[in-house]
C-alpha cells in the first residue's frame, strides 16, 4: 500500500486550473453557479466544448488515435474535478461519454470519420433514446421497433427522458430489430438524424420548472441501414458497455464535494456557521463525502478487491445519490422560508431580486432536480438488488 | 375520548370532499397556477357560500363559532386536494387577529366570512429567520393625529391575492409589536409578487410614508406578541392538518401507482423493497395524524403549553411529510419528477408547508427552549 498522493498530479492540477480560469467566461460561470444542471444549458455546453476544443481537451479519455490525450485515470479525475469546482459547464456528455466510445469501439470507419470529429469539436448535441414509457428499470423489454426494408430501417415507437431532444441534431437509439429472440438479443444500436420526417419531440414539464427532458415519438421514421452501429442484435451489449464505461461517474463525487462546500458558504451567509445543529449536519456530510472520494480512488487505482466490481460500482451510486439528496436538502434547509420561492431562470436573469441574497436563486430548483439521483441510471432499489446478488449471491 | 368525527364534522368533511374533488382536479391545479393572485375567485366565493370562511369566527362576531377541531377537519380536505387558496392566511390567521382586536371589527370579519376580503400577514423582514418574537424595524410614527408607516417586509405569503395586509410594526414611543391593517392599494405601498413552489403566491412589500388612521392599529403593541403567537399557532395547525390530508392522498396515489405500473413482468408493488417503503409511509402518516390531534387538544391551553404542543406536532408532521413525499416520488420513478403526476404537486406543497411559519429546525429549538 502507498496512500500518498501522486506528486506529479500537483503540477497537472495547477495547469488545468490555470487553463480553466483563463478560458471560462465570467457570465457562463455565473449562470452555471446559480442554475447549472437545472435549465437550458445547451448554449453553454456547446460553447464550453468549443472553447476546450481549442486546447484539444474535449475527449481526453478517448484512445489517442481518436483524439484522446493518454491521461491516466487520476489525471482525468483531476481534470473533471477542476472543471466542476470552477462551475464550468459539463461538456456535451452524451457525445463524449456515451455514443462516442460506442462508435470508436464498434462503429464502421465511415461512422468514425463522420461523427467523432463532430463530437470532439462540440458541433452539436446528441440525444439518448434508451428508456421507454413502459420500460425504465426493465430496459431490456423495450418495444420501439426497427424493421429492415431494403437499405433502410423503418422505426416505430416512443422514447422518454431524452435530454434536450428538441435541440439535438443526432440521436442514438436502442431499437428492437428481432422480436423473435430473447429480449436482450433482439436489440440494435441505431443512429438517427433527429430532423428525419416522422420524429416528434415533446418537452416534459418537470417538478422544478425545467423542461429539458423530452418524449420522442417515432412514426415510420426511415433510417439508412448504414446507421446501425456494429452488429444487428448486439445493441444490448453496446448499451451495457456504454453504461459500464465510467463506473465512478455515478458517484457524482465532484458535485458532492463542491456542494458540501457551497452548503458551508451558505451557512456562513445565513449566520448559521456556528450553530451546533448545522455544524453536526455538515460534519456528517463531509465525513461521508470524504469516504466516498476514497472509494472512488480505490476504483480508479484498480484495487484488487474480494467483491465483484459491479457491486462496488453500486456502492458508489448508492452513496453518491444519497449524498446528492442530503447535501441539497441541507442547502434548502439553510434558506429557511426563502426556500419556498420558485425562481424561474429566465425571469430572474431579467429581473433580479435585490432583497434576496445571491446564494438563494437556483438552490431549491437544483434540490428538486436532485431527487432524480436515486431514480436514473438504476434506481436505489435496483442498486441494492445488484449488491445483494453480486456481493452475496442472494 | 372520542376520535370519531361528530355529525357536523362528518357533514363538513363530506361536502368539502365532494366540492373539492369535483373542482380541484390536477388539470385545474395546473391551469390555475397562471392566475397572478394565486386565488381561484370562483372557488373562493364557493368557500364563502359553504360557510368555510366563517367557520372559526365567533358567533358573537357573526361567524359560525366552529372549533379548532372543525377547522382542522376542513383543512385535511383542503390539503388532500392540494388547495393553495389562502384559507389559513385569511380564514384562520387573519380572522383570529381581527376577532382578538379591542375595537369592533365585525365589518372586517363579515367581509372575510362573505368572501369579499382576503388578508395576508406581513411579518418577515430582510435577513430574518422565523423571528416572530423579535422587535420590528418596520415603524409607525405619529404626525399630528395621523400615523405613518415605513418599512420593508419580505415573503408575505398570499399577499398578492389579499386586499389588506396585516403588518407587524413598532409604534414610536411604545414597547411591543403592534399589528396594523394596511390597504394593499394605499399610496406608498409597493408589493413585488412572485410564485412559490406550490403555485401559491407571496410578495415582498415596501411601505414608504404610508398614511394610516388611528383605527388601523387592530392590535395594540402591548398585546401584539401574544396575539401574533396565537394566530400563528392556529395557522400552523391548519397547515399541519393540510399536510396530513396531503400525505393521506400520497398514500392513495402511490398505492394505486405501484399496483398499476409493471416492470419485470409484474406490478412493482409486488417487490418487497417497495412494499416496505409504502409501510414506512403508512407509519409516518398515522403518527402525523396523532401528532395533529395532540396539538388540537392543547390549542386552547395556556401559551407555553400550547406552543410546546404545536411545536411537537410540527416536528412530527413535518418530518413525516418529508418522508412521505420523498418516498412517494421515489416510488413513481421518473414520472414522479414530472409536473404531470400528482405526486410532484404534493411534494412541492409539503415542502412549502414545512417551511412556512417555522420549519422543523425552528420547532426543535422551540421545544428545546421550552
Amino acid at each position: 500500500m502507498d496512500l500518498r498522493p501522486d506528486e506529479s498530479l500537483v503540477a497537472f492540477r495547477e495547469e488545468v486550473r490555470r487553463a480553466i480560469a483563463e478560458d471560462l467566461p465570467a457570465d457562463m460561470e455565473a449562470r452555471q453557479r446559480a442554475f447549472g444542471g437545472i435549465q437550458s444549458e445547451i448554449g453553454d455546453t456547446l460553447a464550453w466544448t468549443r472553447i476546450m476544443a481549442r486546447r484539444g481537451w474535449t475527449v481526453p479519455q478517448w484512445p489517442v488515435e481518436h483524439g484522446g490525450l493518454g491521461w491516466s485515470p487520476m489525471q482525468l479525475f483531476v481534470f473533471q474535478e477542476e472543471q466542476d469546482a470552477a462551475y464550468a459547464p459539463t461538456m456535451s456528455w452524451a457525445g463524449s461519454h456515451m455514443v462516442g466510445p460506442v462508435i470508436y469501439t464498434f462503429g464502421s470507419d465511415e461512422q468514425k470519420a463522420r461523427f467523432l470529429p463532430a463530437i470532439r469539436n462540440g458541433e452539436y448535441i446528441w440525444a439518448q433514446g434508451f428508456s421507454e414509457p413502459g420500460n425504465g428499470s426493465d430496459l431490456a423489454n423495450l418495444r420501439t421497433q426497427a424493421v429492415l426494408d431494403g437499405d433502410k430501417y423503418i422505426v416505430n415507437g416512443q422514447k422518454i427522458w431524452t435530454s434536450t431532444a428538441y435541440a439535438s441534431e443526432w440521436g442514438f437509439f436502442l431499437v428492437r430489430t428481432d422480436p423473435t429472440v430473447k429480449p436482450q438479443r433482439g436489440i440494435s444500436f441505431l443512429l438517427i438524424d433527429m430532423k428525419s420526417p416522422g420524429i416528434t419531440v415533446r418537452q416534459i414539464p418537470m417538478i422544478n420548472d425545467d423542461c429539458e427532458l423530452c418524449e420522442v415519438f417515432l412514426d415510420n421514421v426511415e433510417v439508412p441501414a448504414e446507421n446501425l452501429v456494429g452488429e444487428p442484435g448486439a445493441g444490448w451489449t453496446y448499451a451495457k458497455f456504454l453504461l459500464d464505461h465510467e463506473r465512478t461517474t455515478s458517484s457524482f463525487i465532484f458535485f458532492n464535494k463542491r456542494e458540501v462546500q457551497r452548503a458551508k458558504d451558505i451557512a456562513v451567509a445565513e449566520g448559521l456557521a456556528r450553530d451546533p445543529v448545522i455544524q453536526a449536519r455538515i460534519a456528517r456530510l463531509e465525513a461521508e463525502v470524504t469516504a466516498l472520494e476514497w472509494s472512488v480512488l480505490r476504483t480508479l487505482a484498480g484495487e484488487d478487491y474480494r467483491y465483484d466490481d459491479t457491486a462496488v460500482a453500486s456502492v458508489l451510486k448508492v452513496t453518491g445519490s444519497r449524498l446528492q439528496h442530503a447535501i441539497t436538502e441541507l442547502q434548502t434547509d439553510l434558506l429557511g422560508a426563502k426556500a419556498t420561492r420558485l425562481f424561474a431562470v429566465e425571469a430572474d436573469r431579467r429581473d433580479p431580486a435585490p432583497l434576496w441574497p445571491e446564494h438563494v436563486p437556483g438552490r431549491v430548483g437544483a434540490a428538486l432536480g436532485q431527487r432524480a439521483a436515486t431514480i436514473f441510471g438504476g434506481t436505489l432499489q435496483v442498486q441494492k438488488n445488484i449488491i445483494a446478488k453480486l456481493a452475496f449471491g442472494l | 375520548m372520542d376520535f370519531n368525527y361528530s355529525d357536523m364534522q362528518r357533514m363538513l368533511l363530506d361536502s368539502a370532499e365532494r366540492y373539492l374533488g369535483d373542482r380541484f382536479t390536477l388539470e385545474h391545479r395546473r391551469a390555475a397556477r397562471s392566475e397572478a393572485s394565486g386565488v381561484d375567485a370562483e372557488a373562493w366565493a364557493a368557500f364563502a357560500e359553504l360557510g368555510w370562511l366563517a367557520l372559526t369566527i365567533p358567533e358573537a362576531q357573526g361567524g359560525l363559532g366552529g372549533s379548532v377541531e372543525d377547522m382542522a377537519v376542513l383543512s385535511t380536505a383542503l390539503g388532500a386536494r392540494l388547495v393553495v387558496e389562502p384559507f389559513a392566511s385569511t380564514a384562520v390567521l387573519g380572522a383570529h387577529i381581527y376577532a382578538r382586536s379591542e375595537g369592533d371589527r365585525s365589518a372586517e370579519l363579515a367581509a372575510i366570512a362573505g368572501g369579499e376580503a382576503r388578508v395576508a400577514l406581513a411579518h418577515d423582514e430582510p435577513g430574518e429567520r422565523y423571528a416572530y418574537a423579535a422587535p420590528r424595524r418596520t415603524r409607525v410614527t405619529r404626525e399630528g393625529n395621523r400615523l405613518v408607516l415605513n418599512g420593508q417586509k419580505m415573503l408575505a405569503a398570499d399577499a398578492p391575492g389579499a386586499g389588506t395586509f396585516l403588518v407587524t410594526a413598532t409604534i414610536e414611543g411604545e414597547a411591543g409589536t403592534a399589528i396594523v391593517a394596511v390597504d394593499a392599494q394605499a399610496a406608498g405601498v409597493t408589493a413585488s409578487p412572485y410564485p412559490l413552489l406550490d403555485g401559491s403566491r407571496a410578495a415582498d412589500i415596501a411601505f414608504d410614508q404610508v398614511a394610516l388612521d388611528v383605527e388601523a392599529v387592530i392590535i395594540a403593541p402591548a398585546r401584539g406578541q401574544a396575539v401574533l403567537a396565537e394566530a400563528l399557532d392556529r395557522a400552523t395547525i391548519s397547515l399541519l392538518a393540510q399536510a396530513v390530508g396531503s400525505m393521506e392522498s400520497c398514500l392513495d396515489v402511490c398505492s394505486a401507482y405501484v399496483k398499476e405500473r409493471q416492470q419485470f413482468g409484474q406490478p412493482i408493488g409486488k417487490f418487497q423493497s417497495l412494499q416496505h417503503i409504502m409501510a414506512d409511509m403508512f407509519v409516518a402518516t398515522h403518527q402525523a395524524r396523532s401528532g395533529l390531534y395532540m396539538a388540537l387538544a392543547a390549542s386552547e391551553a395556556e401559551p407555553a403549553a400550547r406552543q410546546r404542543a404545536v411545536s411537537l406536532a410540527s416536528i412530527t408532521v413535518k418530518e413525516a411529510s418529508q418522508l412521505v413525499s420523498r418516498q412517494g416520488l421515489q416510488l413513481h420513478g421518473g414520472y414522479g419528477m414530472t409536473d404531470e403526476y400528482e405526486i410532484s404537486h404534493h411534494f412541492r406543497r409539503l415542502m412549502v408547508i414545512e417551511k412556512l411559519f417555522g420549519d422543523i429546525d425552528f420547532h426543535i429549538r422551540r421545544v428545546a427552549a421550552s
